[in-house]
């Protein structure tokens, strides 16, 4: 593929803002541990070979206790079954993945009570929240929900944001005041409100509440895109397009959006942060995704209430700002990168 | 003196009013019928503690502040209408461990043999706080002010309309309280508290308006004094109540003053707690009386704690399965989801063991209760067994499945602190081949679920009564529709039949019998699987409150209540032990710690 160079140029000096690259770079990394969680933070385990044979329990249907000999029809229990292997020592072995545990799945003890604080011995390198779930386990695919979940809102956002933005500012006129007022009267609706008032009549799953808040996230992107495609249309390029008779939804879409591409482009970062926040807030205030979905709102919650259990809050916390400093880096990055004036400094 | 004849005036004024309203010389006067017995009670065991006390300011605290001190009508409907019930005292009241019907207002109380009707004679020493003697055209008025469209109150519009029919009065001291139908225990619901006439007098549209923050006498113990809008509210003892030397109210009601003071926040409430500007303190939940009163004050000893065991009924809170899913309609599938139910392990890994399993959905109801019944324990062999028989097999995702159909339920549920609680059900239900879908909802969103029966399964508690009801929750007229109770819509027949028995029976014994099998008949059909039930209070107070031995009664729910007629104000104020204790904490001299647990109550089969 040949990039245009005006892009290389781009991606050149996007490289040489070292904050804002190494951000990406981990946050990619962090995306990629997290869709591979299952093999890292799980309680299945990665091998086990048992008479023989050897299994990949990872994936797939769930193999029950009677596969490997012992005594019950529900899912096996790999931790105890590597414990019992090892003790003894009859060739079998069980491979587990470096936090044995499903974000699911209560570890709870006789005579004590979770929170359990963090120990490597016990392998809940995070600790434990209040009905002895792995904090790690909730994290990290907590992380995956809270990520894909602002990049779906994001595209859904911008998918009609940027086309009602765009034809406000190219038909102007009627077509312009006309969805003027109705966003006005669109964004003037309690938004916060409206979602809680619905998701506590139906629960909503992750598919419906990407829908709910995108019906009102868009409007954020329609009036920069109305303010550019006002600006762009009177190029003498559109006008160019225009003479040798291209069709305004070629027009908006082969020359003006990609011309803008630049302003959308600087704001997608920070609609991720803006998405994984509203997320977890609403998970924080319980009318998130239905409870046991491992969630960042409900670790907070949790935290907040069980001051005591420091690890709790600690964690989630830190992951939060983790998160948000680096997406926040990257979108000054890309904003910097898109620049056409070199020299610009960001107060 | 001259109060006095104005106020002389005034009830003649009234009385000549009544007069001219009267239909005239042809009504006949009621007569007493001569062939009554009148009963009493000078022997039941008192509860006070001869050691009790006067004197002290108790200090409370209520979350919000009330938006009425009206007891019926708009908005009157919160949990401070409690404070002001409490002190307005009925014709009778109940022993709280015999059950025993104790006098209030009336000495005396006679029945009927049309076991529609009770007879009273009045205290003649009975008064209003405004020193009014309490007649029994106050018991007339209470009929006339709740049947009134004014107090724009329509429940009790509609109970004083069709369940009591009329008060007779024969004179001052004397009247009968009539039931529209004959009813099993009767003296549950005659025992009427009376309205003072003289205070309201005619009532008119603007009742709601007016009376919103109105001080109306009362005839217990204590009246509201004072109070700050958004504040607090002060109730005073009165000096020379009426009741004092009443045999069941001798050496209670002891402090001179309890103060309700408006705290938000059930944290803050703690801290206020710990700097003594509230005496008590609520512990039933594990993670105060484990977790944070592990604070100098309480382990100093300045801090008392009473984990007390009452022996009273207890909400059915448990699992409610919709018998019109498909999936519950074969009994042995609804056995197989009982059985899958790990509630032993949630009580005690999740709960402590502080609470305990609730074997059916009502104990606590004295002889009404059949405690041979045990609910199903979670056992994986009988989850097995029952899903085999019916025909099912586990999927490859580890859950009972048949024809394409997976044993997959939703448990609908309005508590976000029960959910710790109910993720680890879900996951103990997983390795019975049993998936539970939670589904919390905004508590009016469940409730109206439930009530339009959409669910799979409520998580929920009902409310209790005197007596076990059984009509609105298990019998087929309720079944199959919206808005009733019987939300499991159960719909048997030999069930029913036992039902409309115990509704019909006017006698005790056959009741007893009776409810005992409906229990037994419910156990076997299994539409509710019950989970919990708190058979105790605990609660922590600053050392210098004392308590009566035993601390409360049985059917005590705080011991700290400072006006019920039935079971408050045991507790006094101890001056020298208060003395005592700040001495100790300025020369941060510690005392041993306290922690009563009392089992005196405690239900037989727990022991």
């Amino acid at each position: 593929m040949k990039l245009n160079p005006l892009t290389i140029k781009k991606i050149r000096r996007f490289q040489s803002i070292r904050r804002g690259f190494y951000s990406f770079i981990l946050f990619t990394i962090l995306i990629l541990l997290s869709l591979s969680a299952e093999l890292l933070i799980n309680s299945r385990a990665l091998v086990v070979r048992y008479e023989g044979r050897t299994y990949f329990p990872t994936y797939g249907r769930i193999l029950p206790g009677t596969t490997f000999g012992l005594d019950y029809d529900y899912e096996t229990n790999y931790r105890d079954l590597k414990a019992r292997f090892d003790a003894e020592d009859a060739g079998n072995w069980v491979l587990m993945p470096p936090v044995p545990f499903n974000p699911y799945e209560n570890d709870l003890r006789e005579g004590a009570f979770p929170p359990f604080p963090p120990s490597a011995a016990s392998r809940h390198f995070l600790g434990t929240d209040i009905v002895g779930r792995d904090i790690l386990a909730r994290l990290a695919y907590g992380f995956r929900i809270a990520i894909f979940f602002s990049l779906g809102l994001l595209l859904i956002n911008y998918t009609i944001g940027v086309s009602i933005g765009c034809a406000m500012g190219y038909f102007g006129g009627r077509f312009d005041l006309f969805f003027q007022r109705i966003i006005e009267i669109w964004s003037n609706v309690p938004f916060l409100y409206v979602i809680i008032i619905i998701s506590s009549i139906v629960v909503p799953n992750f598919f419906i509440l990407i829908l709910i808040m995108a019906f009102f996230g868009w409007i954020g992107m329609t009036w920069t895109m109305r303010t550019v495609t006002y600006k762009e249309r009177e190029r003498e390029y559109v006008l160019a397009a225009r003479a040798l008779g291209a069709s305004n939804l070629r027009i908006i879409f082969r020359h003006i959006i990609p011309n803008t591409v630049a302003i959308i482009v600087t704001f997608a970062p920070f609609s991720v942060s803006g998405g994984i926040v509203a997320l977890t807030s609403l998970d924080y205030l319980g009318f998130g995704l239905p409870a046991p979905t491992p969630s960042w709102g409900e670790l907070l919650q949790q935290g907040w209430t069980y001051m005591d259990a420091w690890w709790i809050a600690a964690s989630v916390i830190t992951a939060m700002v983790v998160t948000l400093i680096t997406v926040t880096f990257i979108g000054e990055a890309v904003r910097e990168a898109f620049d056409p004036k070199l020299h610009t400094v960001y107060e | 003196m001259t109060t006095t004849l104005r106020m002389l005036a005034a009830a003649l004024a009234l009385f000549g009013a009544c007069a001219a309203f009267a239909p005239g010389p042809l009504a006949a006067v009621p007569v007493l019928p001569q062939d009554i017995e009148w009963q009493t009670n000078d022997t039941d065991p008192v509860f006070a503690s001869p050691d009790a006390r006067r004197g002290g300011t108790f200090r409370s605290a209520i979350m919000t502040f009330p938006l009425t001190f009206r007891t019926v009508g708009p908005d009157s409907n919160s949990s401070f209408r409690s404070a002001i019930l409490g002190n307005q005292l009925s014709l009778i009241g109940l022993h709280p461990n015999t059950l025993n019907i104790t006098p209030e207002l009336a000495t005396h109380w006679a029945f009927d043999p049309d076991k529609k009707t009770m007879y009273f004679r009045l205290n003649p020493r009975a008064r209003w706080s405004d020193g009014v003697p309490v007649t029994a055209d106050d018991f007339a008025f209470t009929l006339e002010f709740m049947r009134s469209k004014h107090i724009i109150a329509p429940w009790y519009n509609d109970y004083y309309t069709r369940e009591i029919d009329r008060v007779i009065v024969y004179d001052d001291q004397t009247l009968a309280v009539v039931s529209t139908k004959a009813v099993p225990d009767l003296h549950l619901k005659l025992g009427i508290a009376p309205t003072p006439r003289h205070f309201y007098k005619a009532l008119g549209e603007d009742f709601v308006r007016k009376y919103n923050w109105a001080v109306v006498p009362n005839t217990g113990p204590y009246q509201i004094s004072d109070f700050r809008k958004g504040k607090y509210v002060m109730f005073k003892r009165k000096p020379d109540w009426w009741g004092n030397d009443l045999r069941f109210f001798r050496h209670r009601f002891n402090v001179d003053r309890v103060k309700f003071t408006v705290v938000r926040d059930f944290n803050i409430l703690w801290e206020y707690f710990k700097k003594a500007r509230i005496d008590t303190f609520a512990m039933n939940f594990p993670q105060y009386w484990h977790i944070r009163s592990k604070t100098p004050q309480i382990e100093n000893g300045y801090i008392e704690r009473i984990w007390f065991f009452n022996d009273t009924q207890q909400s059915a809170m448990g699992l409610w399965l919709n018998q019109d899913r498909e999936i519950f309609q074969d009994r042995r599938l609804r056995y197989a989801f009982a059985h899958a139910m790990n509630v032993e392990k949630v009580i005690e890994q999740v709960l402590r063991g502080d609470y305990f399993r609730l074997e059916n959905g009502f104990v606590g109801y004295g002889p009404y209760s059949n405690t041979e019944i045990r609910a199903r324990r979670f056992d994986l062999g009988k989850v097995d067994e029952y899903m085999r028989a019916a025909g099912w097999a586990r999927g490859p995702d580890g859950i009972w499945a048949r024809g394409g159909k997976r044993f997959s339920v939703e448990v609908s549920y309005s508590i976000e602190e029960h959910t710790p609680r109910l993720v680890v059900l879900k996951e103990e239900a997983k390795k019975a081949g049993i998936e539970l879908r939670l589904q919390r909802l905004d508590p009016s969103a469940a409730y109206k679920k439930v009530m339009e029966k959409k669910h799979d399964v409520a998580w929920m508690g009902w409310s209790t009564s005197l007596r076990p009801q059984y009509w609105e929750h298990f019998h087929s007229v309720n079944a199959h529709k919206p808005q009733t109770n019987n939300i499991t819509n159960t719909d048997d027949p030999e069930l029913d039949r036992l039902i409309d028995a115990y509704r019909n029976s006017l006698e005790a014994d056959e009741r007893i019998d009776l409810s005992r099998r409906i229990q037994a008949r419910v156990h076997e059909i299994g539409p509710f699987v019950p989970t919990f039930m708190v058979p105790y209070v605990r609660q922590a107070y600053w050392r210098w409150w004392r308590l009566p031995t035993p601390p409360g009664t049985r059917v005590s729910g705080d011991l700290f209540s400072p006006f019920d007629s039935a079971t408050g104000g045991l507790f006094w104020y101890d001056e020298a032990r208060r003395e005592e204790t700040r001495q100790a904490m300025r020369e941060r001299r510690p005392f041993p710690p306290v922690t009563r647990i009392d089992e005196t109550y405690k239900m037989a089969f727990l022991k």
